[in-house]
């Protein structure tokens, strides 16, 4: 066990040193930097006040020597200032890491907790009129885009309850009401692909796994149809799913930029792309280090899990 | 009878809330950005510039509603005969968010810190004709000039006072702005708000009425207008008119416009061919044709436009005394074979990424087609505009500018040989002439004089091809009074609204 940590100790170490060259060299890569935009088009300025801003902000430096001073400085915990505001750079990453994991909490919960009956219940009816139903209804769950989902579900509260507040975010230790109330919609938005996702897996899953010879044995020394499904084949049927939520966790993490757009909620897709478009280089930087972070570390926890469903894992 | 008696005791519920809301409160703003930085003398974007304008900071000197420039923190100013001499005689009583007493030294530091190379701020070039500031006495301020500058008071507007302690101070006012607004600030969450709450000690007595101003950043236009139609925002400031048609005649919802100062363009390299020969800048005004422009991108809700917005009512000329702005492709086809060009013409327009820019630039490459260019739209992400717009690296650019309420402000900067936005190389003797002459008058019909003669030559040979100045709106809650839109888009009168 402890081997099996230390493993993916370096790996994840390994992989947020290749990340961190890479975010700092692509990003500076496309055209445009920090300063000019900053200042934006048809603004009025001399070249000198141009490289005295890029110094103020440290653009003037050498790309190596760049890389070196804000790697040396981040290993000692420090991530540097966002070129814009002058603020901590953690301090903003952790104001948009709230409304982030509550909405892939709340997206996960609703989702994979549904996908697990669902699917199930998609392979027991397999062929008859209610899979069909199902089957199409994951179809339209899976294709319709969730930016679009989320303004039709904002149109038609707005119609049905007027006085609903489903707009923007406040955090759940000032107002849990209100917290819950706004966090409605854009859970369901996200919830609603990832459970047509998720219960097909499950239905195909579970379809293999019913077909198998240990199922015809449960069956045959009488045990009841619904311990057949949910204790034996349920089980087999885990790991496939496990690897999917595992990944989909993943990217919910990264921020679900649509998603937080439409509903105005300040999470890590906002921070990432406002970031992006304002070649915030130190926020840029810190954030996907810590979102490729999460990334690794939910792979992680996904392999420990595989560790107890599957027994045979632990050998 | 049940049901009858729960209805009134609702309704008496509901008189209650009205009652208290009559009372000041906080408006509720849906904004589709945030600001970017909240040092007044760094930021130039307009959701920074709305958020600090007049809410937070204010100026020796302010623009109204009808672009005039009135008394801001200056209650009154002397221009000595020979333009070089400013005396400001500031207003008394007025205090700063933390409580000190703004004095002459906060203004001259303040003047200081614009002009400072280490603050390197964008606004420096507003006070390059600024010499010396000096503190006569606590509340007089002396600015000498190297050269009259007709511009400096609309200019000063811009230039926000700020405490002495931060002349040199580079990080303080990004995080924690201090300022002598009727607002001042209290939280701000990126991507979420900004909130800022009344200034108890402002100087204009009874006023702010607003317990606060929220800035709610909501990216998504649909988002905002449920938001508005719902009651959770009170205002959608400055918004465009695909918005405003959305909106109107929802219940509770009004709406208030004026003319924006903002103006769409089409600007044009002079440095290299095609745009070198004037006559091929000719052949691009004769090709274009605004209204339709404004009917098909605009919804109509807008003007054509000549060098100057119809805002500026004492200075922009009536555009239907520009020759040019005839439609005629056939007129534009011969002006072409006059200029010995190769038909069609095969150059590129670069578009800056905003949904009223790109669809204005559609209808902009159909209409030259028709009269012998072949334009190749060119959609381009921001920094990559901004960059290509800095360098000159362009045949044809489509974008929308901030207008100013001088003319000086834009015309020198722009047209003149060498000025610092002029990325289209453009020189003209008879231009520098008068925009040189306009500068250093103070008499406004002089001024006028000059100022018509150049928007004459501009508006069909110049390197910019004006197309439209929008309708500016703002939607907001039927309660909300007091409150009106303004040209340059700042919200500083919200100071007397009331909710």
């Amino acid at each position: 066990m402890n081997r099996v940590l230390l493993a993916r100790l370096i790996d994840l170490v390994i992989v947020l040193f290749g990340v961190s060259i890479i975010v700092f060299l692509m990003i500076r890569l496309i055209p445009g930097d920090a300063v000019a935009i900053m200042l934006g088009a048809n603004t009025e300025i001399t070249p000198e006040r141009m490289a005295e801003l890029n110094r103020r902000v440290g653009l003037d430096r050498p790309i190596v020597e760049q890389y070196l001073l804000w790697a040396g400085a981040a290993l000692r915990g420090d991530f540097g200032t966002s070129l814009w505001t002058g603020r901590p750079v953690a301090g903003e990453i952790l104001l948009h890491l709230w409304p982030t994991l509550e909405l892939t909490f709340l997206a996960l919960l609703v989702g994979a907790v549904l996908a697990v009956p669902v699917g199930c219940l998609m392979a027991q009816t397999r062929g008859g009129a209610a899979d069909v139903a199902m089957r199409v209804t994951a179809i339209a769950g899976l294709t319709i885009p969730s930016f679009w989902l989320g303004i039709v579900l904002i149109l038609l509260l707005a119609a049905w309850a007027p006085g609903f507040a489903s707009l923007g975010y406040v955090p759940f230790s000032e107002d849990p009401v209100g917290n819950l109330q706004r966090m409605t919609l854009p859970a369901i938005a996200l919830a609603l692909p990832i459970l047509a996702n998720l219960s097909r897996l499950v239905r195909s899953a579970m379809l293999d796994a019913l077909g198998q010879d240990y199922i015809r044995t449960a069956r045959a020394k009488g045990l009841a149809e619904r311990k057949v499904v949910y204790k034996h084949a349920l089980r087999n049927a885990l790991i496939p799913f496990l690897t999917s939520v595992g990944i989909m966790t993943g990217y919910l993490l990264g921020g679900a930029i649509v998603v937080e757009q439409v509903f105005a909620i300040p999470g890590l897709g906002r921070l990432i792309l406002g970031a992006i478009a304002e070649r915030n280089y130190p926020l840029i930087q810190a954030t996907i280090l810590v979102v490729t972070a999460g990334f690794v570390l939910v792979n992680f926890l996904v392999d420990l899990l595989y560790i107890v469903v599957d027994p045979r894992v632990r050998a | 009878m049940v049901r009858s008696a729960l209805r009134s005791a609702l309704g008496a519920g509901f008189m209650v809330a009205a009652m208290a809301s009559a009372s000041a409160q906080v408006l509720e703003i849906g904004a589709d950005a945030g600001p970017t930085g909240l040092d007044p003398h760094l930021i130039t974007a307009f959701p920074s510039f709305m958020v600090v304008n007049g809410n937070i900071y204010e100026g020796l000197t302010a623009i109204d509603k009808d672009l005039k420039t009135v008394p801001g923190l200056a209650e009154s100013w002397t221009v000595a005969p020979d333009g070089k001499t400013y005396t400001f005689k500031l207003r008394s009583g007025v205090k700063f968010h933390d409580g000190s007493d703004m004095t002459a030294e906060d203004v001259v530091a303040s003047i200081k810190r614009v002009q400072s190379k280490d603050i390197a701020s964008p606004l420096a070039s507003r006070l390059a004709a600024v010499e010396s500031a000096n503190a006569v006495d606590p509340q007089t301020v002396e600015l000498k000039l190297k050269e009259p500058s007709a511009a400096l008071l609309s200019s000063l507007a811009t230039i926000a006072i700020v405490p002495s302690a931060m002349e040199a101070n580079k990080d303080a006012l990004q995080k924690a702005p201090v300022g002598t607004g009727p607002f001042k600030f209290q939280e701000w969450q990126p991507n979420g708000f900004i909130l800022l709450t009344k200034n108890d000690a402002y100087w204009a007595k009874g006023l702010p009425k607003l317990a606060g101003l929220k800035f709610n950043i909501v990216p998504e236009s649909a988002t905002r207008q449920v938001g508005l139609s719902n009651g959770q925002y009170a205002l959608l400031p400055n918004i465009d008119a695909a918005t405003a048609l959305q909106l109107k005649g929802k219940p509770n919802v009004k709406l208030a416009e004026t003319m924006d100062l903002a103006y769409t363009l089409i600007g044009m390299n002079v440095s290299k061919p095609p745009f070198d020969n004037p006559k091929v800048r000719e052949a691009v005004n004769y090709a274009l044709n605004r209204q339709e422009i404004v009917d098909a991108a605009l919804f109509g809700a807008g003007v054509p436009g000549g060098p100057l917005s119809p805002a500026l009512k004492s200075w922009a000329l009536d555009v239907n005394k520009f020759a040019c702005y005839k439609p005629d492709p056939a007129k534009a086809q011969a002006l072409l074979k006059e200029a010995g060009v190769a038909t069609p013409v095969a150059v590129t327009l670069k578009v800056l990424p905003r949904q009223d820019v790109k669809d204005i630039a559609q209808v902009v490459q159909e209409q030259l087609n028709k009269a012998g260019f072949k334009v190749e739209l060119v959609n381009q992400e921001q920094g990559q505009f901004i960059q290509d717009w800095r360098n000159s690296n362009f045949d044809m650019f489509a974008s929308i500018n901030a207008g100013q309420p001088d003319p000086d402000e834009y015309f020198y900067r722009t047209f003149r040989t060498g000025g610092s936005t002029n990325v289209f190389k453009y020189s003209d003797p008879e231009i520098d002439q008068l925009l040189d002459q306009a500068r250093s008058q103070q008499d406004q019909a002089a001024r006028k004089a000059a100022y018509d003669k150049v928007q004459q030559k501009l508006a069909c040979s110049g390197p910019v091809a004006h197309l439209t100045y929008g309708t500016l709106f703002s939607a907001m809650n039927s309660k909300l009074q007091g409150y009106d839109v303004m040209p340059n888009r700042s919200l500083l009168t919200l100071r007397d609204a009331s909710y």
